[in-house]
Parts: structure tokens; sequence; C-alpha cells
């Protein structure tokens, strides 16, 4: 195809010397030839978040890349999505997601880290998990997880990942975008329908996507992107079938003000996890003393507790780290009155406070949310002039705080993968040059998948002898270091 | 004997005889929804065994009541000899239009229920003929038949494997709730009901499991394709 395509352009362009197409070479041709035709992109990516975003910030950074020809299409406004810059400090967005120190150095290669709003993320150096029916517990903090032979070495970071507002993430890769510039942005505007091209007298485009817009505007992509949710309309364009599961769980997320800015004070923020058969509830830390909920529970325990008084809900989410499994089975049939039922069967619960979070103090008003949980992940991430990356491509249970991380590491290797095309003169959108990125990306999402499915079906046993073992496994790898270590690294992006 | 007597005996025999072909006719191979079945018993069988019924819960499933049963419909004692099944037959014939008033009660549930309540401790000796070598056949298809007439009154229209699955269970669970039946004595049977919805409930279970079982085995086969396909791997 690539050879084809050569010899056409030479025919199209007979005066121009023959050289491997670049973005500068079409966009001449574009604008000289038909004024009626499709306008011709290298890269048309579908899907203004954090992962297609991330892709666009790091073809306009990549020297190698920077000539070519993008555009990004997006159906909401990106403008008004912006976290203001003087938001204030005592409410924060719902969505939350956590970075790994390895997506925040891919962030800080494409130059977005320096503009992103500091004062609103906030790194974490310990993570408290423990199980919620027998309470074996393991901590992991960088300290505990190398082996007493090794002296800890200072240069190392003490972060385990960093607490971020989505919103935040996609309004620092935005400022980026816009001092690099040279993105066409269609923002608020959505994708009619993608089409194969025809093979005219001038032009085959019989192989190429063309997207045309609700502004009436036709694209033709040299490689379509699909960085469009886990619905992903290029998918099914593509036809790569995309398999998995729905987990029967919705995670119920809100924005929380706790009584104090946490046990470690505020130099050693503290994440905790609790697995409860219905699902894990997690309290994850934000700047000063706020802190972001992520409960996953079965679809009718959601609504008990969407449907809950401020009150109601804040005594709950107490009672979700404090209070047995059957406490809470029993609290989630009540239609209300939560508050003072907890306090009294807290008063006859031995709790360890020092191991838990501090208490909620109140909930953000209009921050209780929910979203169904499943698994799903394409077939594959290539196909002829089509990539994947994101939510389009994996949707992973949250229980790990995978999702974003996962989406940023396919940004990173796809720059990899087109840079490395760019530079060996192929044909960006060729299956053949898009291979490296499946091949680098699909086993490792793959087994981060298989990881946190496998959490959430061990963890959602409640009695027998699974509980048991599971609780020695998680207390054996508590107590060997190194071993500890190992997971941190995986979890952290290292590998 | 009157010829006339004679000749009803004669015609009697023969309907009786031509039952083998009706029932062949029932079996067909299709089920209308627009087509009413033809009665499962000829008219004479029926007049009998209904009001044979009648006397089950003084006499039990048994001879007698068959006997009994014959002289109300104006029949004389030797007409039960056209059901050749003796007792067997009057099972099942409580058992065929109990599982067809299933669907009248289903479809108008103001009728009144009625049914096992009367034939109250007899009910095991019915499970003894039924368990005879020779009627277990019958019995079983008897049950297969309700098991079948219930998931279809459920609505259910299931066209793959489970289709086989779902009947086979709830037989299971049915026959199961039936022995558990004769033995017990509480109001209303409260206790059959609750061991019934119990076993309802494992049965759900399990199916559940082994329904996300085979998704998940299905996940995992097609991912390990995809992983090496990723790698280069020609499948």
């Amino acid at each position: 195809m690539p050879s084809r395509l050569l010899v056409r352009t030479h025919r199209v362009l007979r005066s121009a010397p023959v050289f491997p197409l670049r973005a500068g070479l079409l966009q001449q041709r574009s604008a000289s030839s038909t004024s009626s035709g499709p306008d011709i992109y290298d890269v048309v990516c579908v899907g203004g978040g954090p992962a297609g975003l991330s892709l666009l910030t790091g073809l306009r950074a990549n020297a190698i890349t920077a000539g070519l020809r993008v555009a990004l299409i997006e159906g909401q406004d990106l403008q008004k999505n912006r976290l203001a810059k003087d938001a204030p400090l005592s409410s924060f967005s719902n969505r939350c997601s956590s970075l790994t120190p390895a997506s925040v150095k891919n962030l800080e290669d494409i130059g977005a880290w320096s503009h992103a709003n500091t004062a609103r993320i906030q790194p974490y150096q310990e993570m408290q998990v423990w199980d919620g029916v027998t309470d074996a517990r393991i901590s992991f903090d960088w300290d505990s997880a190398r082996s007493g032979l090794t002296p800890r070495s200072p240069s190392q970071s003490t972060t385990i990942a960093y607490m971020i507002e989505n919103i935040n993430t996609t309004t620092t890769l935005l400022s980026r975008l816009s001092e690099l510039g040279g993105v066409d942005i269609f923002s608020a505007t959505k994708v009619a329908s993608i089409e194969l091209g025809t093979d005219t007298e001038q032009l085959d485009l019989s192989s190429w996507p063309i997207l045309t817009l609700s502004n009436g505007k036709t694209l033709a992509a040299r490689l379509l992107v699909g960085a469009d949710g886990a619905n992903s309309p290029v998918r099914s364009f593509a036809d790569i079938p995309s398999r998995g599961y729905d987990y029967n769980r919705h995670g119920v997320v809100a924005s929380l003000t706790l009584s104090g800015p946490g046990r470690g004070g505020v130099d050693h923020k503290i994440a905790y996890q609790r697995f409860l058969p219905s699902g894990p509830i997690a309290m994850l830390p934000l700047p000063g003393n706020m802190a972001t909920l992520v409960w996953s529970t079965t679809p009718e325990r959601a609504a008990v507790l969407k449907s809950l008084s401020q009150k109601d809900f804040v005594a709950m989410v107490n009672a979700g780290f404090r209070l047995s499994y059957t406490d809470l089975e029993y609290l989630h049939t009540m239609p209300s009155g939560q508050e003072e039922e907890i306090e009294w069967r807290l008063k006859h619960t031995p709790v360890n406070e020092q191991a838990i979070p501090m208490k909620v103090a109140e909930v953000q008003q209009g921050t209780v949310a929910s979203f169904p949980l499943k698994m799903r992940h394409a077939d594959t991430y290539t196909g002829e002039r089509v990539a994947l990356v994101g939510d389009a491509a994996h949707t992973i249970h949250p229980l790990a705080g995978q999702g974003l991380n996962q989406g940023q590491g396919d940004a990173a290797s796809l720059v990899r993968t087109i840079s490395q095309a760019v530079q060996t003169g192929q044909d960006i959108g060729s299956v053949l040059a898009l291979e490296a990125y499946n091949s680098e990306r699909y086993a490792e999402n793959n087994a981060m998948l298989g990881v946190c499915d496998k959490l959430h079906r061990l963890y959602s046993v409640e009695s027998g002898p699974i509980v048991g073992l599971r609780s020695l496994g998680l207390r054996a790898v508590n107590a060997m270091g190194p071993v500890k270590g190992f997971f941190m690294e995986r979890a952290a992006g290292g590998s | 004997m009157p010829p006339t007597h004679i000749s009803n005996a004669a015609f009697k025999t023969l309907r009786a005889s031509s039952r083998c072909s009706t029932a062949a006719a029932q079996r067909c191979l299709y089920h209308s929804y627009e087509r009413p079945a033809s009665p499962p018993f000829p008219p004479a069988e029926s007049a009998i065994l209904s009001s044979a019924l009648s006397h089950v819960p003084s006499y039990g499933f048994t001879s007698d009541a068959l006997k009994l049963g014959a002289r109300d419909a104006g029949y004389l004692d030797a007409s039960t000899n056209l059901l050749p099944r003796g007792v067997f037959d009057l099972v099942s014939y409580h058992l065929v239009t109990q599982r067809l008033a299933l669907r009248d009660s289903v479809q108008f549930p103001s009728h009144s229920e009625q049914g096992a309540g009367k034939i109250l401790g007899v009910g095991a000796k019915a499970i003894a003929i039924m368990a005879q070598p020779t009627y277990v056949p019958a019995s079983f298809a008897e049950l297969a038949r309700l098991a079948d007439e219930i998931w279809f009154l459920a609505g259910d229209t299931s066209v793959d494997t489970s289709w086989y699955t779902k009947r086979a269970s709830l037989s299971a669970i049915y026959s199961a709730a039936e022995v558990f039946m004769t033995q017990d004595t509480s109001k209303d049977f409260v206790e059959t009901e609750q061991f019934f919805d119990a076993r309802l409930e494992d049965a759900i279970k399990v199916g559940g499991f082994l329904g996300s079982l085979g998704e998940w085995v299905s996940y995992t086969g097609h991912s390990a394709v995809n992983v090496l396909r990723s790698k280069g791997v020609r499948i």
C-alpha cells in the first residue's frame, strides 16, 4: 500500500521530488488541489481526554513528529471544561485519578508537568490496604519495601503516586498544547460519520478513513487515533471487537472534607483501601483536609448511598472503614437514620484509629455520583490506518487506580512508534508501522487488567478457605520487603 | 347384557385402542400457539378418571378409587379396563390436569388454588407408583413436560444449551421438593415452599457462577490469543 501511495503521489505531484510523505508536502497539495475534497491530515485524534491530549502533545513536542499535520476532534467544549487558575482549594472535582511516577515522568518529558496546577495535586507516600473480613493488612511505602541489607538511598523519591483531578490533567495538557501550537482543534464538534475514502483521478483515498464532522467539514486521516472512550466510534469503524464483562458493581465517588490533614500530617499523606466483599472502599488524599472517595459496591447499594442525606452519607463512609461487613450490610437496608445507628455501633466496635483514615467531617455538595464498573479489552489496538489508545482500547477495574496511567503509557508508546515510522520513512498509518505499538502495549495492559480482575474476584469471597489463604498471602508479602518492592515498582509503572 | 351395552363397550374398547393414535398425534413435532392441544385423555377415560380423583382423598391412588369413579360416571366396574395402566393412569391424569391447570392459573391468577392439598397424605403412594420400573419412563416424560410448561409460562425463549440445563435443573429441584412434600406436615406446606425456594436459589447461584466462569474462560482464551498476536505470532 505505501508504495502504491508513493507512486500515486508522484503522479499527482510530478514536479515535486519523490521523498517519503511528509506533512508539509501534503499540506501544499491539499491546499492547492481541490477545495471541495477532504482536508488531509497525518494524524486525526478523536477524543480530547487525558490519553488523546497526551498523544498530541507528545507528537508536537517531539522534534521528529512535530512536522506532522495533526487535528483533534472533541465533542465537548474544551475551553469551557478548563480548570480555573484561581479555583478555590476548598472544593475539588469528584473525578480524580492517581498518576504514577512513570506517567508524571512522561508528562515531564513532553513539557506538560510544569503547566500543572500543583497546588491542587497531592502526592502520597504511603498506602494502607486491608481485608475487610479478616483485617489482614499490608502497608506500602518505599521505606519498608527495601530489603534490610540495602541502605535507603536519599535520592529515591518517597512518592507512591500523585492524586490529581482529571480536569487538572486535561487543562495541563491543553496549556502545553496551546504553547506548542500547530494542532487544528475542532472543539465542541462531534464526528458525524467515519467512512473509507474513494479512489479518484487525483488521489487514492480508498484505504483512508474520511471523517465527516457535525460542522460539515470532512477530514482524511493518514492515521486515525481513537481516544474516544469505552464506547469508541473509531473502534466500531475499524471493526475491532472488544471483549470483557460487567462486574455488576458501581463505583460511588465523592469529594470529602476530613477532620484533619491526615495521620501523617501534610508531608506524609496516606491512601487507604479496605477490601469489602462487595468491593473495595478507598479514600485518597487531596491537598489540605480534602480527600476523594471511591467505593465500589453493588448497584443497589450504590443507589442507597446516593439517596442518603449528607449526614447519613458521611456516617456511612466512616462506617465503611470501621464497621464489620455484617454491620454494613444491615446499614444499607435502612432508608435513613444511619448516623445515630452508626454512632451507637461504633461505641461497641474496637477500632485502631491510627490505622484507618481520619473521620470524614462533611461531603462536598453535589459530588456524590456513581458509574458502572466493567472490564473490556479490544482484540487489537491497531488496524489499517487506525490506532486505539486509553479507554477505547481497555477499561479496567479502578481498584489499583491504573486506568489513566495505562492511557498515558499508550500515548507515549504510540508517539514513539509514530516517530520511529517517520524516521524510517514508513507510512505512519500502515499496520506494519503500527505493529510495534500493539506489541509494546498489549501484553502489558493485559497483565494489568488480569491482576485487577483477579484481585476483585479474590476479595469478593466472604468466607471459606480462600479468605484464610488470601490473608496469609497478604501478611507474607507485607513481611517480605523486596517482594513488596517488586509489586510497588510494577504499580508505579516501572518495569 | 343388552346389545346396546355390548356395542357401547365395543365402541369404548375401540376408542381405547385408538388412544394410541391420539397419543401419537399429540406427540407431534411442532407446537402451535394458535391451535389448542387436543385433550390428553379421551372423554370416557376422562369421565372415569375425574370422578375417581374425587375418591382419592379417602381411598388413595388405588383401584378402589378407580372403580368408584367408574360407577359415579355411570360405567361398569369392568370399564376400568379401559385404563391398561390402572392406578398409574389415575396418577398420570392428576399430573396432566394439574399441569394444564397451571397455565390457566398463571393466565387467570384469580382462580382459587386447588390440587395438592386435597390429596394430602397419599402423595407418597403416588410417587411410589410412579417409581415402579414400568412407569418410570412415563413419569419422567411427564416431569419433563411439566418443567417445559413452567419455563414456557415463565417466558423463557432460550435457544441455546441452557434450554436443556434449565429444564433439567428445574426437574431435579421439582422432584426433590415433591419428595420433601410427602413428609411435610407444616401448614399449607410452608416448609416445602421454603425448601423449594432455597433449592432454586442454589441453582441460580450455581448457574450464575457457571455462566460467569464460561464468560471468564472465553475472555481469557481470547486474550491469550490476542497477546500472542500482538507479539507477531500468526494465529
